[in-house]
Order: C-alpha cells, then structure tokens, then sequence
C-alpha cells in the first residue's frame, strides 16, 4: 500500500507534472496564522453544494415560517409571529414534540445497547465475526421504508412473527404490534434500533481497536475478570465513541420519520405520531407556511438537546 | 480578493431569496389566461405522446379499459399511477414540490380544488363537448370553483348512506329497511341482542369514520349547518356537530360495532358485509365496487341493499369523491395538455356507453343508458342524490382533518371534545390561509 501510493506520486512527477506548488517558492510567513496547504478555491465546490442544499433552505426555513404561503393561493405575504402563536395553541404540537423525545431517548438507549453489545460480542477477528459484522451491517444499507413496510407486514395479528409465537408457546397469538396505544412507541425504538444498530457497533468496534494491547495485558496481569476488564479499562476507553453514537442517535432520531410512516402512519390514534408525521401531514394539507413553522420548532428543540448532550458527554470524556 | 467574496455571496444569496419568495406557484410564462382552451377531435393521432393519470388506490382501475382502447385508437401511451393513501395529502405535497401528472383522479368539490390551487394548476375544462351530456341534475352540481370548470365528472357521485346485508336482515327479523336514524340504532341493537354484529367500522384506515357524523348532520345541513360553520358562526364545539360526536362514541361504547374496529381495514369491512358477518355499513360508492370486485351482480343483489339515511329520515349526504373525477393539469407542454383534453373528450364521449357497461355502473349521461345488470344497491344509491344534501367536504369552504380526529377517538386517544376542539382549530387554520371573512 505504501509502496503502492509511492509509486503513482514518483511516475506523476515524472510524466511531466505541473510546476511545484506556488506555496514552495512563495517567501516563509511571518504573522501568527500559517498559509493554508491547500489553495482556499479548492473549498468553493464543497462550500457551493453546502450553500445551496443547507444554507438557502435553512434561510428559507426561517423566513417562510413568518409568512402565510400555502398550497391556496399564490402569493406570500409575512403575517409575522401567527403561524407561530397558532403552533403552540394547537396541543398537537406539544403532544408530537413529547412522542418524539420518547422515541428519541428509546432509540438512543436500545441503539447503543445492541451496538455495544455486539462489538463486545463480536470483536475478535475471526471469520465468523467477520462474516456476522457484515451480516449485521446491511440493514443500516436499507431503506429505512424498506425495513418499515418489511416490519409492518411481520407484525401484523395475523404476520409472521405472531405465527413464531404460536408455534413456540403452543397457543393462538393474534397481538396487535403496531395497534397497541401504550407498546407500539417502543416497538418502533426497537425496530429503529434494529436497523441502525451496525452502524454502532462498527463505531464501537473502531474504539475498542484504539485500546493498546499492552494496557490490556497489565489488566490481565493484575488478575482481573472479563466484566472488570471492561467496565474499568474498555467502557472508559470507548468513550469518544459513546458521545458520538448517544449524540447521533439521540439527534438523529429527533429527525425521523420513515419507518414510523411505513410502520404505522402514526397511529393508533397519534401514540406514534413523531414531529416530522405531523409536519408532512400539515404540509399535504396544503398548510406549507404551518409546517415550515413546526419544522423550525424542531430545529430549535434539537438543538437545544444536542448542545448540552454533547456538552455533557465530552465533558465525560475529559474526566476519563 | 476574499473581501470581494463576502459581498458577493451576500448578493447572491439575496438574489436567490427575493427570487424564492416570489410565488412559487406561479409557472414560467404562465398566465392562467381563461381563453377557452381547442377540444381536439376524439381520435386525432398521438403518436410518441405519453401521458400520465394519477389515481388511488381504489379508483386505479377505473380508467384502465378506457386509457388503453385510447391508445389504441389514437397511439397515445397512458400511463396510470397509483399515489398512496392518504391520497389527497400524498398528491398535494407532490404538486407542492414541482411533480405534476397529466391527469389525476380528483374530489371535484370546491373545498378540494381550492386545495390544489386549480386556478394556478388545473386547465379549464369550460367548452368542453360532454358538458351538455350530463344529467341535468349533475351537470353543474360539481367541478367547478369561482365560474370556471376544473373536474370532469365520469361517474355517479358518491352517497354516504348505509349498506346492508339483506340476509342478515331477514335472519334477525327486519322486515323493513329502517326510516331513520333511531330506527337504524333499534334495529342494530335487535341484531346485537340475537347475538350479531350490527356495523362494522374500518378504523385502522381510518377514513370512513367521519360517515358517522356526517349522516347526522344531513338535516342540520340541510338547513345551512356548513354555511354558519364557514361564516364561523358556528362551530364544531357547538352542540349540533358535538353532539353527533358524541353519539358515534356512545354507540361505539355501546358495543353496536366489530371489535376489531381501531384496526380493521376497508378490505375487511366489504368482506364482513359480503359474507354477513355483520349487517351495516355506513360508506360510500367505492366501498360498493369493493364489494363488486369480490363478487357478482346476482350475488349483490340477493345480498346487498342501499338506504340513506339521517336523523329525520332517509336524506343521503352525497360527496362527490376521488373516484368520480378528473383533472387535467396544467404541465406547460400544449401538446400533452391538449392530448389530456383529448382524451378527457374521447372517454366522456365515443367511449362512454362502453365504459358504462365495463365498470358496471350506472350513467351519468342522458344519451347513455345505465346497463341493466348494474346491481340494485347501486341504482339505489344513485336515486338518493337528487333528495340528498352535500357533505363537509361539498359545502364547508375547507377540509380538516375530521376523520383523523375521530379514528383517535376510537383508539381511545381522544374524547369528543376534544374531537371537536382539533377539528375547530384545524378549519380555524385552514380558512385563515385560504383568507375566509371571519377567521
């Protein structure tokens, strides 16, 4: 590999490649900030895609929400703080905004929970493992609809998963998952979960890598046991990994919509109606400055939760 | 050179946002000019054009005989789509974003062309040579907002009213169908007491549930109910509306309907009323050619009867739904608008005594007679409009999401309260951006 890369950078040089870069002959520097390595122009594409797919909608979010522009009639006018005013008088919101923690904190649990405990499971490499990381990784490939409708048609009363479980218990189960006022939230966590899963235990996997062999051979030498070796040297260790999968998952989940919308639309009567159903529901009702509302209200709310989660935990990470 | 850009993009960025907050609707060059558009002959060729239909779930078979023998005589390639459900949202928030079809199958009431903004995105069907075929009684019923036409009637208007199963009258003993609504709930509570299910409620698809309440306001509406609700004089709190709420829970509760009802589907309701499982259902017409896709005319009719009803009798609340129209949408390529037109003129016209007999249904056209072999409980309900009174979604100026509201309800999660109070501050919403005097 090394050498590889070596190669290709000498026979460029010597196919005539263009003159040494400016920053070679340009005189050495002498205030505080050094010359960039690289020319500024090379960040224009990146800062151009960022421009137009995050910054103008981001802009556009904010200035829509103050205006009454929907599907009847065509021209926009600013009605100032009403849409908001009607937002936060409409208790749907509220009750939405409330499902959407829950189902966030669940999916932040379970997801971590199932990642940790498969890159612990799974972390020699053997072939087995190997294969089963792959294995385990594929649903984060899918579509989350995909794996929504795919989950919708196992749960039904009368679906596949209910059959295991009549076969198994040797009576009928007819259990409604996705109709069940007070369980189906979490069942839709845990499918959540399930289909993100890989992707933390791939992070955990990466931070359990990073620990020396020789810190845990000094372990070995003391004489600990498996479950001290990793509450006292390993969890401490994958704490950088921890923030990232808590905060991505936590924050991530705030934002969902796919597989609540492909599982159960939102029913039984909204127990499962996250922020962003509610947001698309209002937008198909032709309300598009009222859903541009809301989708700044949750903008703001993540924020105000991601800032102090990733506070928090990195403060965590500095103790350690 | 990096204090030049700074001002640059500031620039660029105002422009980019002056230019968003212009109307987005609004189409290149596009005039909503109202200058009556050229009705192309029935068969003129379209070789190479390919047009697209957007329908639902339960109309996408609607136009399939019709699009195909067009093709056929004409080279045109119809393409029908089928939007998922809920259809009317999934078919906004797509025209919303810029996806237009040539056609879509489309509830023809004010309430619902006004919700996709017919005069920026729907091509005026006036002077359109079927308009005079029509049935007097239909012919200026629907379709039209603000003077101009926007839908094409191809079938009968729906009738919300009660479909019964008549073997399952004659075994508990109903000689006669009921006369109105309190009649309907003794006879349910009879069937109930032998030990049958009375009504059978889809309330996992939730979008029949607000039958129930509609059918009890036919009278009320009959006396202007919707016109004070538009005014905001009246309100979806105020006891008329409250209270058929509350009386749809209270025989819920009474146990008059299936137990599976929070998730029962519209599926599972034609099959319990085929197979007699239970006695009634309040639906509409799609929830018929559900039934006539499982069966066949001799069977309905010795299994199936229509009656409206309401509280003081039998008065229908007619909803001219999704199945029953079409639009033609403004795509800015004249050659595929005037194609759409073309085909819109070939299936109410040359087409329409075969495509009548093909669906089965009864005509809507004074020319076309209705084929004897349409089911009794279709000409039944077909009898209804003239006495009938329009729904929620014909006279109120906006739609709100009642039956949303109503399926929490049986899923426990609302009161009828608070029912009514969603209900109110949804239509408070909705006719505030449609910019209705009093809201």
């Amino acid at each position: 590999m090394n050498s590889m890369s070596t190669k290709t950078w000498t026979s460029a040089e010597s196919v005539g490649a263009p003159s040494p870069p400016r920053r070679a002959s340009a005189p050495p520097r002498t205030g505080r900030v050094q010359k960039p390595s690289q020319p500024l122009a090379f960040l224009v594409p990146a800062m151009a895609i960022m421009l137009v797919f995050f910054f103008v909608p981001s802009v556009y979010n904010l200035v829509y929400a103050f205006t009454d522009w929907s599907s009847f009639k065509s021209s926009i006018n600013f009605v100032g703080l009403r849409n908001f005013s009607n937002v936060l008088s409409n208790g749907v919101l509220l009750g939405d905004l409330k499902v959407n923690i829950i189902y966030a904190v669940l999916v932040a649990i379970f997801q971590n929970l199932f990642g940790l405990g498969l890159a612990l499971l799974l972390e020699a490499d053997t072939r087995i493992n190997r294969f089963a990381r792959t294995m385990i990784f594929i649903p984060v490939l899918m579509s989350a609809l995909a794996v929504g409708y795919t989950f919708q048609a196992l749960l039904k009363p009368d679906g596949s998963v209910n059959a295991v479980l009549s076969f198994v218990t040797g009576q009928e189960v007819t259990y409604a998952w996705l109709n069940d006022p007070s369980w189906t939230l979490v069942w839709l966590t845990l499918i959540h979960a399930w289909k993100w899963m890989g992707l933390a235990m791939l992070i955990y996997l990466a931070g359990l890598k990073t620990i020396s062999s020789e810190v845990l051979e000094a372990a070995r030498i003391d004489g600990v046991n498996r479950w001290q070796t990793f509450r006292h040297v390993k969890f401490p260790f994958l704490a950088p990994a921890a923030t990232f999968n808590v905060a991505t998952a936590l924050l991530g989940s705030m934002n969902s919509f796919d597989i609540a919308q492909a599982t159960t639309g939102g029913g039984p009567g909204q127990t499962t109606e996250i922020l962003n159903i509610f947001i698309y529901r209002t937008f198909g009702q032709g309300l598009f400055a009222q859903a541009t509302t809301m989708s700044l209200v949750l903008v703001i709310v993540i924020s105000l939760m991601a800032f102090p989660t990733i506070v928090l935990l990195r403060r965590r990470e500095r103790v350690l | 050179m990096t204090r030049l850009r700074k001002p640059l993009i500031a620039a660029a960025a105002v422009v980019l946002l002056t230019a968003g907050c212009s109307d987005p609707g609004a189409g290149s060059g596009d005039t909503g000019s109202s200058a009556p558009a050229s009705w192309p002959a029935e068969t003129t060729k379209l070789d190479g054009v390919n047009l697209t239909i957007w329908a639902a779930q339960n109309s996408n078979t609607v136009a399939k005989k019709v699009a195909e023998d067009f093709g056929a005589a004409t080279g045109a390639k119809i393409n029908i789509l089928t939007v998922p459900d809920p259809y009317e949202q999934s078919v906004q928030t797509k025209v919303a974003s810029g996806d237009k079809p040539d056609l879509a199958f489309w509830q023809p009431t004010a309430s619902q062309l006004t919700a996709i903004n017919a005069k920026q995105n729907l091509q005026s069907l006036d002077g359109a040579p079927f308009i005079d075929k029509y049935t007097p009684a239909l012919k200026d019923a629907t379709g039209i907002l603000d003077g101009t036409r926007y839908a094409a009637l191809v079938t009968v208007p729906a009738v919300e009213g009660v479909w019964y199963n008549k073997e399952v009258f004659a075994k508990y003993g109903i000689a006669s169908t009921p006369k109105n609504f309190d009649e309907m709930v003794a006879a349910g509570r009879k069937i109930k007491a032998a030990g049958g299910v009375p009504f059978y409620e889809m309330g996992g698809e939730k979008w029949a549930t607000q039958w129930w309440v509609q059918v009890q306001l036919a009278d009320a509406a009959k006396q202007g109910l919707w016109d004070k609700v538009n005014k905001n004089e009246e309100k979806f709190t105020d006891p008329t509306i409250l209270d058929a709420i509350k009386k749809y829970k209270s025989l819920v509760d009474e146990g008059l309907f299936n137990k599976n009802i929070t998730s029962a589907t519209f599926v599972d309701q034609g099959k319990a009323l085929l197979s007699g499982e239970a006695a009634m259902a309040i639906q509409v017409n799609t929830f018929f050619s559900q039934m006539q896709a499982q069966s066949n005319t001799a069977e309905l009719n010795k299994k199936i009867g229509f009656f409206p009803i309401s509280p003081a009798g039998n008065i229908g609340t007619n909803i001219p739904d999704q199945s029953n129209a079409l639009i033609a949408f403004k795509t800015g390529d004249a050659k595929r608008e005037g194609a759409a037109r073309q085909f819109l003129s070939y299936w109410l016209g040359t087409a329409y005594p075969e495509f009548v007999k093909d669906l089965n249904t009864v005509s809507i056209q004074t020319g076309v007679e209705t084929p004897a072999d349409v089911p009794d409980a279709l000409k039944a309900n077909a009898d209804s409009i003239g006495e009938s009174v329009g729904s929620m979604q014909v006279l109120a100026i906006v739609n709100p999401d009642l039956y949303l509201n109503l399926a929490n309800m049986l899923a426990g999660q609302a009161t009828p309260e608070k029912v009514a109070e969603t209900t109110q501050a949804q239509f408070d919403q909705l006719a505030q951006a449609i910019g209705a005097a009093g809201f």
